[in-house]
């Protein structure tokens, strides 16, 4: 399994030829992005996700871009419906928030406003410790 | 966070079937009977516990978010709330709790006998959905459960608790529901 890894870092790198917004690494990211809170009724801040911004306009799959309590841009996510995948619906060329991901996560959730179908977080940590940062 | 409370009473029929059903088992509780909303700490179940529940009319009823992660509703299936079947009785007063998020309640009587089923919003195609028995077969006013609608997934259809079961043991909890 270790190693499919590094193909599948290899691939986003490939697929993402330039961050999805310059300064975001430690500041909230400007317009078109918006705090998710402020555009669907969920917390400010999601337990294992962040602060969430995203560019309303690349909904459900994002990026979204998750910030620790101090504004440190921690992580990115996508949000891929299941049905479309099974409808073979591809994301491609998908942003990053930073070109620098230390692990991933991948696991089902079964809704949310803003992407109410069953869909798979994706989640690309951009540090060793975003993970405890995100976590509360 | 802000801990938003709303509250509604449900009287439909008025007041004399309320007063009629106010001693018919079982028994009423002068405090808030609480339902939560609740899910994995990263969403692949979301649920309401208890999601089968027997009360007495006029029983006062609390839901509480008790997920931290995510928000939800709980909205009676009725044709005045985005056009759905109706779900509860037809003497009884719809009712939607809008978004709560983390923490927050929404307080909610209801006074007419019978079956009443809800959803959350944001949570109907994970069969998020709970069903509260007021009073028992045989009140004044009485209606049973409404039957299976075109509107309704079969996973939801098959995630209400039975009635008889909720009777029963007074509740049930989502594992028994599942």
């Amino acid at each position: 399994m270790r190693a499919f890894v590094p193909i599948l870092l290899a691939g986003l790198a490939l697929a993402t030829p330039a961050p999805a917004h310059e300064g975001a690494v430690t500041t909230p990211p400007a317009a078109p992005f918006a705090k998710v809170s402020g555009l669907v009724p969920l917390p400010d801040f999601i337990p294992g996700l962040g602060t969430l911004y995203v560019d309303p306009a690349t909904l459900p799959a994002g990026p979204f871009l998750g910030y620790d309590h101090d504004g440190r841009l921690s992580a990115t996510i996508y949000m891929i419906p299941l049905d479309d995948l099974a409808a073979g619906k591809a994301f491609d060329k998908l942003p990053v928030g930073t070109d620098t991901v230390t692990g991933v996560d991948i696991y089902y959730n079964a809704g949310h406003p803003g992407v109410e179908k069953p869909h798979a977080h994706v989640v690309l940590y951009h540090d060793k410790d975003a993970a405890g940062r995100l976590a509360k | 966070m802000t801990l938003s409370r709303r509250q509604m009473l449900v009287l439909g029929g008025g007041g004399l079937v309320a007063l009629a059903t106010f001693a018919a088992a079982p028994v009423r509780s002068a405090e808030p009977v609480e339902i939560a909303m609740r899910g994995t700490p990263r969403g692949e179940r979301v649920w309401f516990s208890p999601p089968g529940l027997s009360v007495a009319a006029g029983t006062p009823l609390r839901f509480v978010n008790q997920d931290p992660a995510n928000s939800h509703t709980c909205t009676a299936y009725h044709p005045d709330l985005f056009d759905r079947q109706r779900r509860i009785p037809a003497a009884a007063v719809p009712w939607d709790s809008d978004f709560l998020l983390p923490g927050d309640s929404f307080a909610l009587t209801l006074t007419v006998p019978g079956v009443y089923d809800y959803y959350c919003q944001p949570h109907e195609m994970a069969a998020m959905v709970g069903r509260i028995v007021v009073g028992r077969p045989g009140d004044p006013g009485w209606e049973g459960p409404a039957p299976a609608s075109e509107d309704l997934m079969a996973e939801v259809l098959a995630a209400f608790p039975p009635v008889d079961a909720i009777l029963a043991r007074g509740r049930v909890e989502a594992q028994e529901a599942a």
